[in-house]
């Protein structure tokens, strides 16, 4: 690990003072940066330990619930109003991880969460995203877990949170501050696709602060869930996963969300498959055939060629189990 | 660790071949010295490539300098463990040469040496203090001034505080130190262990602030002003339940994951969210057994919850 140095500011005018200082990152629970850092993947000069400041709470208001950047992935999937309100984002975050990181990994550090591509991570491989520039191995590599869409020539790596792919389903919001002020971002607008600077991964600028996200407790994201295909039966990136959410009256569908983890370069919304469940009824045919529409515009690889037919299978089985038609 | 490699300088060591070394000086917790024909360089797992010298290097020739290039075991006291003699020692040679010495001496000597001992006598905090000490010493006493080394930027230490099983312990460390390596290389609490060093495996599982975290992936800086217990803390006077389950239902093998495992467990039955098996297992697969004792270690768990209330 390379040296840096440290600061614990606990106010938000002094975090956002340091987080403007070239080379700084932000610090919150550590489970992404600590290990990069530790790979010398990557090698910030001072390090700003988010942790001095009041970012922690989970508050409940009239039509939505605000996560604070550094309530846990623990206190936000186990808090009651969560599991009660916003399913599929409980369903998400126990989905990931193990007990242990869950405990540390913060709302805010898991919205930034970097790929688990083999190539970025090992410090020595070709990588447009570690490396601007010195191009890709994964494009002729092993790509069992890269992504089918929003891919480009120059980055395949797949977004590898669960919790996002939930909080775009449910229409969340990004709260950010920094010394110019106040501003809110759409998560399915937050994150970018590589295209050709994949060192670029959000539109979060620098010395730019996530303060909460925000999740609207609608009707529609009562009735949610979140469901996960991996290798293992836990611990383990999705190869593909989905969440869900729909409103259902009279047996007919009047809403739907659907999201994908697992094989975009971000959290991946389909609105096409949206639109074709509304007006339909809530039917296995009807999530068959809409679920067919997904990932029109995937791009795989050999090694992952897979996920296409994977994921449309996932997002099928969610709708069904949040319908009440499947376990 | 010593080697004596004439034609080894830093200039040529690569970013690559550093890391190598790096990663077998952490996997053994030892430290190496390389001593070249005029200079000698200390590399730490953690830490950069530090110059010593050439009081250093002509001492340490002096002391275990041979004709030919070699590669040195050295306890804390500077007294020699096992030498891998007759080796030309280069860039492309030198990670062989410390494989080599380390496993011919694991391996030739069992009777000298237990794998716990080895690794208690090279920790960091050891040889290299030592030579170190005895440079200083040196230069304090001896009238030939030796040439200033290459100049390597201090790294910058700050003072923390860590309340650790109920006491606060004060440590002057580098913001990089983990409190994983805080805990088992400066405060003398090896109980804790280090598996992947990378989040992956569960070893170094500690509670923070009642929560069971990895220290493997958090700052010691980042984890002052909560308290934090290890394996050496849990139980209270006597064998936490969980300790005394463990035991019971012979719920290891080699016994490498097990602090981490029970620090897990003893938290998993405080939260209290997992009822049936399946759901034990799930809340427990971020501690990896390589023995494969899990049907025991989940045994062991359900056990301890029932002997305990609440």
């Amino acid at each position: 690990m390379n040296p840096f140095s440290y600061v614990r500011p606990t106010t938000e005018q002094d975090a956002l003072a340091a987080l403007a200082e070239p080379g700084s990152v932000a610090l919150a629970g550590g489970t992404t940066l600590v290990d990069l850092m530790r790979l010398e993947v990557m090698r910030p000069g001072k390090v700003v330990d988010l942790n001095g400041l009041p970012l922690a709470k989970i508050e409940t208001g009239a039509s939505s619930i605000k996560l604070g950047a550094l309530a846990t992935n623990t206190d936000v999937a186990y808090h009651p109003d969560v599991v009660a309100k916003l399913p599929a984002l409980a369903d998400a975050i126990r989905a990931g991880a193990s007990g242990q990181i869950r405990n540390m990994a913060s709302v805010s550090g898991n919205l930034l969460q970097r790929t688990r591509c083999t190539y970025f991570r090992d410090n020595v491989s070709p990588c447009n995203k570690r490396a601007p520039g010195t191009g890709c191995a994964a494009l002729e590599g092993f790509t069992r877990m890269h992504a089918v869409v929003g891919t480009s020539r120059d980055c395949i790596a797949a977004h590898p949170s669960d919790m996002c792919v939930a909080l775009a389903a449910l229409d969340a919001i990004v709260h950010l501050k920094s010394r110019a002020g106040e501003r809110t971002v759409k998560l399915v607008e937050f994150h970018t696709v590589p295209d050709d600077h994949p060192n670029v991964e959000s539109v979060l600028q620098p010395g730019e602060l996530v303060t909460a996200i925000e999740v609207p407790t609608t009707p529609l994201a009562a009735k949610s869930r979140y469901v996960k295909v991996r290798d293992r039966a836990s611990y383990a990136f999705a190869l593909a996963s989905a969440a869900v959410a729909l409103d259902v009256q009279g047996g007919s569908i009047k809403d739907a969300r659907v999201a994908l983890g697992g094989v975009g370069t971000k959290p991946w919304r389909e609105p096409a498959v949206e639109t074709a469940l509304v007006g339909k009824p809530a039917t296995p045919e009807t999530f068959t055939a809409a679920a067919q529409l997904a990932l029109a515009k995937a791009d795989p690889r050999p090694d992952n060629a897979f996920k296409v037919e994977l994921a449309r299978r996932v997002i099928a089985r969610t709708l069904a189990l949040v319908a009440g038609g499947a376990k | 660790m010593l080697a004596f490699a004439r034609d080894w300088l830093p200039p040529r060591a690569s970013d690559s071949e550093l890391r190598a070394l790096r990663s077998h000086l952490r996997g053994l917790g030892a430290e190496l010295v390389i001593v070249g024909a005029r200079q000698a360089w200390r590399l730490r797992p953690d830490d950069d490539l530090v110059a010593l010298g050439e009081l250093a290097a002509r001492e340490l020739h002096r002391d275990h300098g041979g004709r030919e290039d070699a590669v040195l075991v050295l306890d804390h006291d500077g007294s020699v463990m096992f030498e891998h003699r007759q080796l030309h020692v280069d860039h492309s040679t030198l990670l062989a040469g410390l494989t080599a010495a380390t496993e011919a001496m694991l391996s030739s000597a069992p009777m000298l040496f237990t794998r716990r001992g080895f690794v208690g006598t090279c920790v960091v905090s050891g040889f290299a203090a030592v030579v170190l000490a005895a440079c200083h010493q040196k230069e304090h006493h001896d009238p030939d001034p030796a040439p200033a080394a290459a100049p390597v930027p201090a790294p910058v230490e700050i003072d923390v505080v860590l309340d650790v099983n109920g006491t606060k312990r004060p440590l002057r460390i580098e913001p990089r130190v983990s409190l994983l390596d805080a805990l088992r290389e400066r405060l003398n609490l090896p109980g804790t262990k280090k598996g992947c060093d990378a989040g992956q495996c569960g070893a170094c599982t500690v509670h923070i602030d009642g929560k069971r975290v990895l220290s493997c992936l958090t700052l010691a800086a980042a984890a002052q002003g909560k308290p934090i217990t290890t394996i050496e803390g849990l139980g209270q006077g006597d064998l936490h339940p969980v300790q005394k389950a463990f035991i019971a239902h012979d719920a290891l093998q080699c016994g490498f994951c097990t602090p981490g495992q029970i620090m897990s467990a003893a938290a998993l039955i405080k939260e209290n969210r997992a009822t049936t098996d399946d759901e034990i297992r799930e809340q427990m697969s971020g501690n990896i057994c390589r023995c494969g004792a899990y049907p025991n270690i989940l045994a062991a768990i359900k056990a301890a919850r029932g002997g305990q209330t609440g």
